[in-house]
């Protein structure tokens, strides 16, 4: 493993206003989620040139890494920005109510279920792929809140799209500021109260740490941050997906990250974080359209 | 008065964890720049102490810690907290 300061790094900001959000959120409300569906098939087309940064990262992702042809490439494309919107869709009108109008299935292993009906805290490592938000109300059937480390920036777009519909979120948020340390200290004293502290592993926020990994059989860089807290925060690790699996049905995938007991949390830091990375290529292989990272992240 | 023996303690610590030259660490060192520490470091720093001193330090503790001296009495004061505090 390389360590250095990432070149490859997201922005920290992502399309896309809250103006087209509550349009989707009125349709949704008024005409269905299939309607929705429906009109989020043209805002694609839009999509595909004029966010040409976002495309030509999907097009590299699908040339190079998948090794896909230029007319499927092209179709994979607008694939790819379809299933961006339906995530939105489903976890909006999931979060409005209608969660009965999905259908979830499980993939949890007893060792996992162990892990999340215990009293201790852990560390739900999951990533810019499939719809991860979709099942965070699934975890207080634990009687826990889930607490979802995310930057500042991020959140505040959320708590302000929340608070246009007058909805309150499903899981509470730690919020990563620019400057500040007050997070490391939140998700410590999260883990002691025994939460869920939920982190993406798969990004690198601005000026972040950042190691690079082989991963879909190219260098990537992976953030060291959420690996560093995984391990010497000395909880157990859990792989979560939700990965759209067909219309309005997802697939929660639960693994825990077996650690061997021993010295040296630096060696427990690697070890996450290359188990981590090879069950992230296991899924994002089931269904490559589902990952959202739209910029350089490969090398 | 910080006992010597506290101050080589903390010094050891320190320059093992962050792996450091134990003779760059002096009193007056700026401690962030001394041992090349960012906000990830700082998740082992908060470990470090409390596996080693036995105290759980919070946010506003490392407010006015600037030098390795600040450093020192800022254990050393948290250890006589933890002795006067009755079990």
């Amino acid at each position: 493993m390389k360590k250095r300061r990432p070149q490859n790094e997201w922005s920290g900001k992502s399309r896309g206003g809250a103006a087209g959000y509550l349009t989707f959120v009125f349709i949704i409300k008024y005409l269905g989620v299939t309607m929705a569906y429906v009109l989020l098939s043209f805002v694609v087309i839009y999509y595909i040139p004029f966010a040409p940064g976002a495309t030509a990262s999907v097009w590299f992702y699908s040339r190079k890494i998948l090794g896909k042809g230029v007319l499927s490439s092209l179709i994979f494309i607008y694939k790819s920005f379809f299933s961006l919107g339906v995530a939105l869709i489903d976890k909006t009108a999931a979060s409005a109510g209608m969660y009965n109008q999905f259908k979830f299935d499980f993939h949890e292993p007893g060792e996992v279920k162990d892990v999340l009906n215990s009293s201790t805290g852990a560390v739900i490592l999951g990533a810019h792929f499939g719809n991860w938000e979709i099942g965070a109300p699934y975890f207080d059937k634990y009687g826990k809140r889930m607490r979802v480390v995310m930057v500042d920036s991020e959140y505040q777009k959320i708590k302000q799209i929340l608070e246009t519909q007058k909805k309150v979120e499903t899981f509470t948020v730690i919020p990563v500021k620019e400057g500040s340390l007050s997070h490391i200290f939140e998700i410590r004293d999260a883990l002691e109260e025994g939460a869920y502290i939920a982190i993406q592993g798969d990004r690198i926020n601005a000026g972040g740490r950042g190691v690079e990994m082989e991963f879909m059989g190219s260098k990537a860089m992976f953030p060291v941050g959420p690996f560093v807290i995984a391990a010497r925060f000395d909880v157990p690790v859990v792989f979560y997906y939700a990965i759209r699996t067909g219309y309005k049905r997802y697939l929660f995938h639960f693994e825990l990250c077996k650690m061997e007991s021993g010295p040296g949390y630096k060696r427990v830091e690697k070890a996450i974080m290359e188990s981590y990375v090879k069950g992230l290529e296991r899924v994002v292989r089931r269904a490559p359209e589902q990952w959202f990272n739209y910029f350089k992240f490969w090398k | 008065m910080i006992d010597t023996a506290l101050i080589e303690k903390i010094n050891t610590v320190l320059a093992d964890e962050f792996e450091v030259d134990a003779d760059m660490i002096q009193p007056d060192a700026p401690l962030m720049e001394t041992l090349n520490l960012d906000s990830l470091d700082l998740v082992d720093m908060v470990v470090l102490i409390e596996h080693n001193f036995g105290f759980t330090v919070v946010a506003k503790d490392f407010a006015g810690i600037k030098t390795f001296n600040d450093f020192y009495h800022f254990i050393n004061s948290r250890l006589d907290e933890k002795k006067e505090t009755p079990k």
